[in-house]
């Protein structure tokens, strides 16, 4: 399996505080990977690093089979790159309905000029009715994205991240305040997903990321504390005392 | 624009219809073309609104839809007038001037017209020479370029600095009111080439042309309703689609765009520049309608206004913009123009002209708390009950 990320030797401080401390990490094409561990070990700064917003002081970050080094790339030619993200609030545009949100991430030139002459074509609303349906959001195409309740937000959010056919997708905390019904079918949409493509979720929820039943990356202090599957990282010591024990 | 365009867009068509019907009517009632009911002056007074229609509506693009509070719009629209203004005046005096030099023995050579003109506009401030920006201004055609040229780069070039370091919200609007303010105190200087504080006057006479106050008036009042139906038909269409998707995406979470794979840089840059075009294309109707232009117009006060008229006719819906310029002007007008009775409360006489600020402040703090959608949102109430009683 070919490497589709690879971060190395990447550290980044705020003030002094080593939010990420010489940290690595591989995925590959076509992987599901669950990234674990206690608050304030860096999951968010990483996710910052990896989509352009924060800029680290130190290391490399290669993608893709060119090797690209994403540092100091902007957020939107990351995004055009192929790696998408989904933020930990849902964050759909809310006076805007189902369709345009889904629409506004359909993979298509980002250009202003080839936006404002945009029409969408039977194809395009073929797609976005194939993902409402996906997610679950068939019946609500045309309603303000604000009603939806807060597990349909986070689904067309999710859509919204297919839409744009990324090659990665860094996913925050997607089963957070969902009911165990909605979480079932959030672990579907993701393992799905990943057949096809890279995915990264961050979670804190220990029995989701057991159903996603995939490899585990462990972070702490801003560096890798264990990887592997779910069984062998629980059952490291250092993670049982930094994280489980607690 | 297509038929789907205005079908997706009732509200354009009401709008571009009551418009049609209000320029028909003034003009049936005006002293040049109709029975002479509504006065040549107050005809004036409506064609500049509507030129503040226009900017408003601009206003509205760039503040209600893509969410930049810009307190600088009214440079651009001073700019587009000062640029119009530049030829009507140059183009005037150099006619009064070729007729009073034809009386000489001898037939004047082009270094003494030039002469004559640059002293007639210049005497004030104390020069007799054309000014390098006046080199165009004896053609129509290039100032007319540059009523949209001149405030599309100064737009371009101050969006691109300040978007490009990520300056936002309210800091964005100081540094566009600095702008604005630094361009009304150049302005101000006699050696600015543009006549200092006097500005630009005279400009409600077109050269070469007969016609009476009344005929002419009519011309740009038209020529105002016209500007303002394919400003706001421009507008509309900008909005209606994945442009005006994106736009009010960056109003409301410019990060989440961002990691869309938009560069938002570059729709601010495209809006701001695109509505500071507008903006001088309103200018330029409105000074020769006000007949002069002088600095003081382009300072930081009025693009307040502007953007009070925009809240109080209700953002992110055209035709609150067109409600609120058009009505607080013309109220504004009249209580500040002494038409307004005054009231002698005995210890106390309340003088509009001193007192309407005042109110005006109060409705746009009251509006902002208790009715942040403006005028505009009682129409949506209205259509809104209509819609429920139909269904039910």
């Amino acid at each position: 399996m070919s490497t589709l990320l690879e971060v190395s030797g990447v550290s980044v401080s705020f003030d002094g505080f080593r939010a990420i401390n010489n940290l690595t990490f591989q995925i590959g094409n076509a992987e599901l990977r669950a990234v674990i561990g206690p608050n304030g070990a860096g999951k968010t700064t990483f996710m910052d690093i990896v989509t352009g917003k924060t800029r680290p002081d130190s290391g490399h970050i290669s993608w893709g089979e060119k090797n690209l080094s994403l540092i100091g790339m902007s957020e939107a030619r990351i995004a055009q790159a192929g790696i998408g993200r989904k933020f930990q609030k849902p964050t759909v545009f809310e006076d805007q309905t189902v369709q345009e949100n889904l629409l506004m991430a359909l993979r298509k030139d980002r250009g202003p000029l080839a936006v404002l002459f945009f029409r969408p074509s039977a194809a395009d609303l073929e797609r976005v009715a194939e993902l409402a349906g996906e997610i679950g959001l068939t019946d609500s195409l045309l309603r303000v994205s604000g009603e939806l309740s807060h597990g349909q937000k986070q689904w067309l959010e999710i859509g919204m991240l297919l839409a744009q056919e990324p090659r990665l997708l860094l996913v925050d905390e997607p089963a957070a305040g969902m009911t165990p019904a909605e979480r079932e079918k959030t672990t579907a949409i993701l393992v799905e997903a990943a057949k096809t493509r890279a995915v990264v979720v961050v979670e804190h929820d220990m029995e989701f990321v057991r159903r996603l039943n995939c490899k585990v990356t462990v972070l702490h202090e801003g560096a890798v504390l264990a990887e592997g599957s779910l069984d062998h990282v629980t059952k490291n010591q250092e993670v049982i005392d930094v994280y489980l024990g607690r | 624009m297509n038929r789907s365009f205005i079908a997706r867009n009732p509200s354009v068509l009401v709008f571009l219809a009551l418009l049609a019907l209000f320029t028909l009517v003034v003009s049936v009632l005006s002293e040049g073309f109709g029975i002479g009911l509504v006065s040549t002056s107050f005809v004036k007074t409506l064609g500049k609104t509507l030129c503040l229609c226009l900017i408003a509506v601009a206003m509205d693009l760039i503040w209600g839809y893509a969410g930049i509070l810009s307190l600088g719009h009214f440079a651009f629209f001073g700019l587009g007038g000062y640029m119009i203004g530049m030829w009507l005046m140059y183009e005037r005096t150099r006619q009064i001037v070729v007729s009073s030099l034809s009386e000489g023995v001898l037939p004047p050579t082009p270094e003494e017209i030039e002469t004559g003109i640059a002293g007639q506009i210049f005497g004030v401030v104390g020069s007799a020479d054309f000014p390098l920006i006046w080199a165009f201004a004896d053609s129509l055609v290039i100032q007319l370029a540059l009523v949209v040229l001149v405030p599309g780069i100064l737009a371009l070039v101050f969006g691109w600095l300040a978007f490009r370091s990520r300056v936002t919200g309210v800091y964005l609007s100081i540094l566009t009111q600095a702008m604005t303010l630094g361009l009304s105190l150049y302005l101000f200087q006699n050696a600015s080439g543009l006549r200092g504080n006097n500005g630009l006057s005279g400009l409600q006479n077109l050269p070469g042309v007969s016609a009476p106050q009344s005929v002419v008036s009519m011309w740009f009042f038209w020529a105002s309703a016209l500007a303002l139906a394919l400003g706001y038909l421009l507008v509309a269409w900008v909005v209606s689609g994945k442009f005006g998707s994106v736009i009010r995406g960056i109003r409301d979470n410019e990060a989440r765009v961002r990691f869309l794979g938009y560069s938002v840089e570059s729709y601010k840059l495209a809006v701001f520049t695109l509505t500071a075009c507008l903006s001088g294309i309103a200018g330029a109707l409105y000074y020769p309608q006000a007949g002069i232009i002088n600095p003081a117009e382009v300072a930081p006060i009025a693009s307040i206004y502007l953007a009070v008229w925009v809240a109080i006719g209700g953002r992110g819906r055209l035709y609150g913009a067109v409600i609120g310029a058009a009505f607080v002007s013309l109220v504004s007008s009249w209580f500040t123009g002494g038409q307004a009775p005054d009231i002698n409360l005995g210890f106390y006489t309340i003088q509009w002209v001193d007192w309407w600020l005042i109110l005006l402040g109060l409705s746009f703090v009251l509006v902002t708390l208790f009715a942040p959608s403006g005028m505009g949102g009682l129409v949506d109430l209205l259509m809104r009950g209509k819609k429920r009683g139909g269904n039910t």
